[in-house]
């Protein structure tokens, strides 16, 4: 019987094309990453359970977890909140099994869903990041309305994303993060690649750190 | 048109679903209670089948799915299309430990 060889592929595989896309001349308008290597949890609290699991993610993380739209970063680990009383923990993925630990520091109080290999996290910076932006999202994304750390669960272009805005990345420097779920991914980033491509676009494959 | 969610802040009417009128409270009988069975059944006909046709202000349900997938409360005027209020539907989230809202 033959043996089945599963090899970890990115869902961007065909869509990224490294390198400077668009614009005139040689100008950078917007970097595009799509950010590789990532662990990502979906944590979601029991009912009646809600303080004990921002204890349990407090001693994991040692921050609280986020009970607003915020992303907060913690012990090698951003969470990202995704809804009441629930949020997604990404951190760079490591060998051993990170999922194993997450369920045993919140087990009986959260239910958890490994989302490592459902979604494709793609980054967005520079200075015409938000001008591209506005082209397929409703969001503001004003320094005044969406600060540093800003998260949103919403939908751009009919499809579901966590979005959210680099905590600590300065107003002219903002980098937006956006988890997509891999099957929608390519149609995404044509969709994306395509509303920045006036600004001059550099895209490129990062891994997480 | 934009609502506002009361966890997300304000968005654009096409994340959300409407579902109706959230007014209606499921009939309630005890099991071999007595009831008649016209009553039981006119009560249930009621609830599932029969609105009332407001034209100014009312209570509805509605679902923030391109969102943070919570079920919503809102108060709106039918006529002016003027949201009043957005509130969370009993039960959303985890926090209260009774499981939904009738």
């Amino acid at each position: 019987m033959a043996d089945f060889s599963w090899n970890v592929q990115s869902p961007l595989q065909q869509a990224l094309v490294p390198g400077r896309h668009g614009g005139a001349g040689t100008q950078v308008g917007v970097t595009l990453e799509e950010v590789r290597g990532v662990s990502l949890v979906q944590v979601m609290a029991r009912r009646g359970r809600v303080a004990e699991t921002i204890k349990a993610a407090k001693k994991l993380f040692s921050v609280e977890p986020p009970d607003t739209p915020r992303a907060v970063s913690g012990r090698n680990a951003t969470l990202i909140w995704s809804g009441p009383d629930q949020f997604m923990v990404l951190s760079a993925r490591q060998t051993g099994d990170q999922f194993a630990k997450l369920t045993a520091g919140f087990a009986g109080v959260a239910s958890l869903s490994d989302q490592s290999d459902g979604r494709c996290l793609i980054r967005i910076a520079g200075s015409g990041a938000r001008q591209a932006l506005a082209k397929f999202s409703s969001l503001d994304l004003h320094d005044s309305v969406f600060p540093a750390g800003a998260a949103a669960t919403t939908a751009v272009d009919h499809t579901a994303v966590n979005f959210w805005r680099e905590p600590g990345s300065v107003d002219e420097n903002a980098v937006f993060n956006m988890l997509v779920f891999t099957s929608f991914a390519d149609s995404l980033w044509h969709t994306i690649l395509d509303s920045c491509l006036e600004y001059g676009v550099q895209a490129s494959v990062a891994h997480a750190a | 048109m934009r609502i506002a969610c009361p966890f997300c802040g304000e968005r654009e009417n096409g994340e959300f679903t409407y579902l109706g009128d959230a007014s209606p409270k499921r009939p309630n009988f005890a099991v071999d209670g007595g009831e008649s069975p016209e009553r039981v059944e006119d009560a249930f006909y009621d609830y599932v089948y029969l609105r009332d046709n407001v034209a100014g202000v009312m209570r509805e349900y509605w679902y923030h799915g391109g969102g943070c997938r919570s079920w919503l409360v809102a108060e709106r005027n039918t006529v002016t299309h003027e949201f009043i209020s957005v509130t969370a539907a009993p039960g959303a989230g985890a926090a209260s430990a009774v499981r939904a809202g009738e």
